[in-house]
């Protein structure tokens, strides 16, 4: 055993660690909206083009990537909150929205998506 | 789960989508796509000591130089991501380790947040996939390599899985049950996990495994070896965990005990304020130790010794085993009479009159008694005398002594010596042992409460000796004058002044008093009565006293002086007067049975006693009407008094020598031999034939046989009853003797003339024969006895031969081989002094 000293360190268990997905996911609020719903996705600074939107019965996909397109040469960051790289956000929905038919846009910084049933 | 190589992402749990909308993610940087088998260059930050897991959330701090190179360059990145792989354990550069010391398969870390504090960079990391390295890039000034993305861990046999990760969760639901530290977020996160390779990552990630496990748990292809290793390490890992709640909770049950006894104690400790009993209680006892103390009258050093054991005593709290061995130490200091004398009454008359009320007769010592009050009266300061009575059960040597102690107006104590074999018993015991007394000696001077007291040491011929020491010897220091005023108790280890004390030892016999012990001491000897004063005791004390005791009057009971006689002859033999006292009560009994049933109103004994105590019970040895040639009558001392006894001799045809039987002692024997002795080279002298001793033995006897019989006094008998048996002249029957021979013919004085001639006188013999320098011990013997005797003394054996053996050749020798002489040669003259009666 390596490591058997560490018996004696009473918390084996390390207290920081946390369980996580692979990918970090945003915020997001949905609105019910007469034939349809509308969900708005914390996602400011995501290119439209990094973006993913995927129905599946009544689950609604949101996947992508935050890329930094602000630093530049000869930066060095003293604090950084923002989280980068992909996330992906999965939304359900007390329906089947299978059918739906789906558009979407940035307003404010804020994803809106709009999804009308027939 | 389920994963599609075609799918461009890599999250297993995202369900394959049925309808796709807008644009594919966009991959500039092969790390974003995350397919297996792109490899692409990135920063490697090198962890130690740690492994970090895809799927899960860890702060990190950062502080080399190295490592926040490479932190830097990876936030320099658009998507901020980083490749964490572990530096191996047996590597000791730590996290500058080269990429050689680094493991080869590490996790691609999304970098979340970043802060500075001082240098260091704070970051939070979160895992998303396993990679591994392909080719090191760079080492300065940061690690940068070019690495591959590798897939999930696959489910081989999905039910083996999910049952390893039941059996999982049940274990954590266990071990958990024993930390309560883990944050409640911990707990839901991993029982609400249903992913087995979630949950296995993060088991390896909080269980703290050490590197190479956790390793091992990173590079497991799949799911199935990954869960297993979790399992097997969490079972350990649980074992631990439960060892330690039981030695935790062991140790707090201990400490649970302990702070309940201090509770209890507090409490204890108020109670007793309440009552009064608390510290300032043993102040208050310690401060009147002082008080009695002070007022004590105590000689200077014990002062001293008092003091000092005082101010041990007010150091140490009342719980202290000490203390109350100090207490009571203190006490017995206190207590002992160091300078307090009770005043002697000093009237001779008043004495001698006391001494005359108790006893009857024992002249001598009333005498010793009442020359030692003179000389007090006289000089107060004397020492007191150390005396030791002699003499048989029963002649009220102890009750003399009480009667001494009230005759000088003293305290009385008596403690018997019997039997005691331990020296500690006198002395005491040292402090240091627990439950140590102080002796026998300081115990009765503190009874007596002054230190002047009459201490009776009964019977101190019987004190034994073992390994635990010689009572004895410890008596030589108590009773010697010039050392006992500093006696020195191991107790008190004070030095006590015992030279005031009279100190009377009684004894049966001088015999076993050690030699130094008989010479420290003033015996004197208290012979038994004599029937006449037996009569005397009875009429004086023992009768008044039984009447009293059996709840008569004078009038009820009468014992009349034959009767007295009677009973002191024929039911009792002693030479003191407990058996005859015994009689009289059961007189007094049958009487007052006779009284109280009322037969009769009053009760005359006369010599008719068979009524009441039965036939007699002995019958003493009497004088024999005749005796045949051979034998003579003996005188014996005993501790009863005296007894008359007889030495009988026989010739032996065609013996050889001296058989000697009867339970004679060795004195005894020499003596019978140096009578033989004597006989023989002086046969002419006698008249005997020098044949007779050459041509028969000698067989002497002496009753009773069962009774062991020692000491010289016999010489004289023996050769008288050799001298008859030889001559053939009978020793006259009236008449006893006794006294020590020599070879030479002399005759040495012998002791207790006065019992011997008693019980001869009793035995109804008249006339004595007695060594010539015994002639002083005669004045002893009560006036209406001598009278009635004749006494011869003698100082050469021939004379006895002359005093003790009849004229006539009664029983002639029997005939002898050669040269037979059958005359016997006819003594001169008879000695004028002896009569016959």
């Amino acid at each position: 055993m390596p490591n058997a000293n560490r018996v004696f360190h009473l918390t084996a268990i390390r207290n920081q660690v946390r369980p996580s997905g692979r990918l970090w996911s945003p915020a997001a609020d949905v609105y019910h909206a007469g034939d349809g719903w509308v969900v708005k996705v914390d996602l400011a600074g995501v290119s439209i083009d990094d973006l993913e939107i995927v129905l599946s019965d009544s689950h609604l996909m949101i996947r992508g990537c935050r890329r930094d397109t602000f630093y530049r040469e000869g930066y060095t960051y003293q604090q950084m909150e923002i989280t980068y790289s992909r996330f992906e956000k999965q939304i359900e929905f007390p329906c089947s929205i299978d059918a739906a038919t789906l558009t979407h846009d940035y307003r404010d910084g804020f994803l809106l998506i709009n999804m009308r049933c027939k | 789960m389920s994963e599609s190589s075609e799918k461009p992402d890599t999250n297993p749990p995202t369900p394959p989508a049925s309808a796709q909308v807008g644009p594919k993610v966009p991959s500039e940087q092969a790390a974003s796509n995350g397919k297996p088998g792109q490899p692409f260059e990135i920063a490697v930050l090198a962890l130690q000591n740690t492994t970090l897991f895809p799927e899960t959330v860890v702060p990190l701090a950062v502080g080399r130089q190295r490592s926040v190179a490479a932190v830097e360059a990876a936030l320099a990145t658009p998507e901020k991501l980083i490749a964490c792989i572990t530096v191996r354990p047996e590597s000791t550069a730590g996290a500058d380790a080269t990429s050689s010391e680094l493991y080869s398969v590490g996790t691609l870390v999304m970098i979340k947040r970043m802060e500075r504090l001082d240098d260091t960079m704070h970051i939070i990391a979160q895992g998303t996939e396993r990679i591994k390295v392909i080719e090191w890039k760079q080492q300065e000034p940061y690690l940068r390599a070019l690495v591959q993305i590798l897939p999930e861990p696959r489910i081989v046999d999905s039910e083996g899985v999910e049952a390893t990760k039941r059996n999982v969760q049940a274990m954590i639901q266990q071990a958990l049950a024993l930390l309560p530290g883990v944050p409640p977020e911990v707990r839901v996160a991993i029982l609400g996990s249903v992913e087995p390779v979630r949950l296995a990552y993060f088991l390896g990630s909080i269980l703290n495994l050490g590197v190479e496990q956790e390793q091992k748990m990173l590079e497991a292809e799949t799911a199935d070896d990954l869960l297993h290793l979790a399992h097997v390490y969490l079972a350990r890992e649980l074992e631990i965990i439960q060892l330690r709640s039981k030695i935790t909770s062991e140790a707090q049950s201990e400490m649970d005990k302990a702070q309940r006894d201090y509770i209890l104690r507090q409490q204890m400790k108020a109670i007793q304020k309440e009552l009064g009993e608390d510290e300032s209680g043993e102040r208050a006892e310690a401060e009147m130790l002082r008080e009695r103390l002070t007022a004590a009258e105590l000689p200077e050093e014990v002062r001293k010794e008092s003091e000092r054991e005082l101010k041990r005593l007010e150091r140490l709290p009342a719980a202290a085993p000490d203390y109350h061995v100090i207490r009571t130490y203190l006490d017995y200091i206190l207590e002992l009479p160091w300078r307090k004398s009770s005043e002697d009454k000093l009237d001779l008359n008043e004495a001698r009159k006391i001494l005359d009320e108790d006893h009857y007769g024992l002249e001598d010592v009333k005498e010793r008694i009442l020359e030692f009050l003179a000389v007090i009266k006289l000089r107060p300061d004397t020492k007191s005398p150390i005396l030791c009575f002699v003499g048989p059960p029963g002649v009220g040597k102890t009750s003399l002594g009480r009667s001494i102690a009230r005759s000088l107006g003293r305290q009385f104590e008596r403690l018997s010596l019997g039997g005691m074999r331990d020296e500690a018993e006198l002395r005491g015991h040292r402090r240091t042992y627990i439950g140590s007394m102080p002796g026998r000696i300081i115990q009765s001077i503190r009874r007596a409460g002054v230190n002047n007291p009459v201490v009776m040491l009964d019977e101190i011929d019987k004190l034994g000796n073992d390994f635990r020491g010689d009572p004895a010897s410890a008596l030589l220091e108590i009773l010697d004058p010039q050392q006992n005023n500093t006696f020195r108790d191991h107790y008190l280890d004070l030095p006590f002044d015992l030279s005031k004390v009279f100190f009377i030892a009684t004894a049966n016999q001088m015999g076993p008093i050690p030699p130094p012990l008989r010479d420290r001491m003033e015996v004197i000897n208290l012979a038994g009565y004599s029937d006449p004063e037996k009569l005397q005791i009875a009429r004086r004390y023992l009768i008044p006293r039984q009447i009293r005791e059996n709840g008569l009057n004078e009038s009820q009971l009468r014992i009349e002086d034959e009767a007295i006689e009677l009973i002191a002859a024929r039911y009792t033999r002693e030479a003191g007067v407990r058996q005859l006292e015994r009689n009289i009560g059961s007189i007094a009994r049958k009487v007052a049975l006779k009284i109280a049933q009322g037969q009769v109103e009053s009760v005359t004994i006369t010599a008719d006693i068979k009524d009441y105590l039965g036939a007699p019970k002995f019958y003493p040895e009497q004088a024999r009407k005749e005796l045949p040639a051979g034998v003579a009558t003996g005188m014996a001392w005993t501790e009863m008094g005296g007894e008359v006894l007889f030495i009988e001799a026989t010739l032996l045809p065609g013996g050889k020598g001296l058989t000697i039987t009867g339970q004679l002692g060795e004195v005894m024997q020499e003596s019978a031999r140096a009578a033989r002795s004597y006989l023989w080279s002086h046969a002419a002298e006698f008249g005997i034939s020098a044949e007779m001793f050459r041509d028969y033995g000698v067989h002497l006897h002496v009753p009773a046989g069962a009774i062991p019989k020692d000491g010289p006094s016999a010489g004289v008998s023996i050769t008288a009853a050799l001298a008859s048996l030889y001559t053939g002249r009978r020793v006259r029957p009236d008449t006893a003797m006794t006294g020590e021979i020599t070879l030479s013919g002399l005759v040495f004085p012998v002791g207790g003339i006065k019992e011997k001639v008693l019980a001869a006188h009793r035995a109804g013999i008249r006339r004595i024969i007695l060594p010539l320098r015994n002639e002083g011990d005669v004045e002893e013997i009560p006036e209406d006895v001598r009278k009635e005797l004749q006494i011869a003394f003698i100082s050469r054996i021939n004379e006895v031969v002359d005093v003790a053996l009849e004229m006539l050749v009664s029983n002639p020798p029997p005939p002898i081989a050669i040269g037979r002489d059958h005359t016997a040669v006819q003594p001169d003259s008879e000695v004028a002094a002896v009569r016959q009666v």
